[in-house]
């Protein structure tokens, strides 16, 4: 049945959506673990300067890019790259 | 009035946002060229260009009751008062308890500026207006201290805290003992608070004041060994917790030329070398070593930067710049030629 069930790729299609999940997943909280201390630095400059929220915003939102990568490792994973297709 | 305070210890994230808003508010310090120009202005000038700047709120406040150079000195203190208390109400958990550790020496300074008053004679509003109530002492509290008539009252108010001790060597004669008993009560008590948490950000703060006890203890061996004061009585004035207080009390009692030769090598040689070489003034060398400490907080904090090294290179800059500013203004009052003022300019 086991068997079976590779040859059908059934767990290698359940292992790679495992796989997308945790490539977004975890780019995701590896940009919240940068972000908070950014983040946190940007409101303390932009109490003192509010002239400084745009690029603020901008040096906020690059660890956001690594979430673009996972997410673009999820998106081959699911749709481009199907052994078994 | 709570000695020790357990505080509940975060990771370096929760710096982010003080060394953020420090770092912005270092922006808006009076440039270095700034004295220059400042030294070829009159006072009213000077009292203009300071309304242009972060001065400008107490400048506006206190022009009603002051002017000239009362009325920058005035202001000056207030000004530095609010911005090491809004450092303190902007800032949670482990950076506020190691800046009100910090902050502690105003409460020193103002305690020291009370019984000086007293001592001289001096009425409630003039000791008022050099307090600068930056530490934990509140203002409220130390007005009542400033009403009171003799020294003696004013030490009886802090029975039951730290302070006690070190005030009750008064004498009645001498403040310079209570003062330098108050000065190494500051240390300890930093030492025995801040060494006691085993934090990375305490030992970062304690790296920098065993520096600043090394820069005021060679102070006053310049001072002491100039004057040709006994080795013994100096070692009594050198305040211990410095991480050169055995080389430097071995310094104690030398002569000034051979005292002097010792020094060399060391890493602030280089920041006095020329001054002290010529046999220069005690002041302007002391001058280069305040601005030889900044450059060293701000240096290490460039290593540690979510670290209290920014917050402390803001607060020491600050100090540094609110006493040029009143350094130009007395000595313009006085008379004094700008070349000389300009010797004493921490720049």
């Amino acid at each position: 049945m086991v068997v079976e069930n590779i040859v059908d790729g059934g767990i290698l299609y359940g292992l790679i959506a495992v796989g997308a999940g945790l490539a977004t997943g975890l780019a995701g909280i590896g940009a919240g673990v940068g972000e908070q201390g950014i983040g946190a630095a940007v409101v303390g400059v932009v109490a003192e300067e509010p002239g400084f929220l745009g690029k603020g915003l901008f040096l906020m939102l690059l660890p956001e890019t690594l979430i673009i990568f996972g997410l673009a490792v999820s998106l081959i994973l699911m749709f481009a790259w199907t052994p078994f297709a | 009035m709570p000695v020790l305070r357990l505080p509940k210890f975060g990771k370096p994230v929760k710096y982010a946002y003080i060394t953020g808003r420090v770092r912005a508010m270092k922006t808006k310090l009076i440039p270095h060229e700034m004295y220059q120009r400042m030294l070829g202005m009159e006072i009213p000038e000077i009292t203009r260009y300071l309304e242009e700047t972060q001065y400008k709120e107490e400048i506006d406040s206190m022009a009603k009751d002051h002017s000239g150079a009362e009325l920058v000195e005035y202001a000056t203190f207030a000004n530095l008062a609010n911005t090491y208390r809004k450092l303190l109400r902007v800032s949670i958990d482990e950076p506020q308890f190691l800046i009100l550790e910090y902050l502690r020496r105003w409460d020193i300074w103002n305690i020291k500026t009370i019984l000086r008053g007293k001592f001289h004679g001096a009425s409630e509003e003039e000791i008022m207006k050099y307090l600068v109530p930056a530490g934990e002492l509140d203002p409220e509290f130390l007005e009542g201290l400033a009403k009171k008539e003799k020294i003696e009252e004013v030490i009886q108010a802090f029975d039951g805290t730290d302070y006690y001790e070190a005030l009750t060597q008064f004498d009645g004669h001498m403040l310079s003992s209570v003062e330098n008993a108050l000065d190494k009560l500051y240390y300890f008590r930093m030492e025995r608070a801040v060494g006691g948490t085993l934090s990375v950000g305490s030992g970062l703060l304690l790296k920098y004041v065993r520096k600043e006890i090394d820069v005021k203890n060679l102070v006053t061996l310049f001072r002491m060994n100039k004057a040709g004061i006994e080795a013994s009585v100096i070692q009594e004035n050198l305040i211990p917790g410095g991480k050169l207080h055995d080389e430097l009390s071995r310094m104690a009692g030398q002569s000034y030329n051979e005292f002097v030769r010792g020094l060399e090598g060391y890493p602030f040689w280089s920041a006095i070398s020329d001054v002290a070489a010529e046999g220069g003034s005690v002041s302007r060398i002391e001058a280069r070593l305040r601005a030889y400490l900044v450059r060293y907080a701000w240096a290490i904090s460039n290593y540690h930067p979510l670290s209290i090294l920014p917050v402390l290179g803001y607060i020491v800059s600050k100090d540094t710049e609110v006493s040029n500013i009143r350094k130009i203004v007395r000595g313009k009052e006085a008379g004094l030629s700008a070349e000389l003022i300009e010797e004493l300019v921490v720049a």
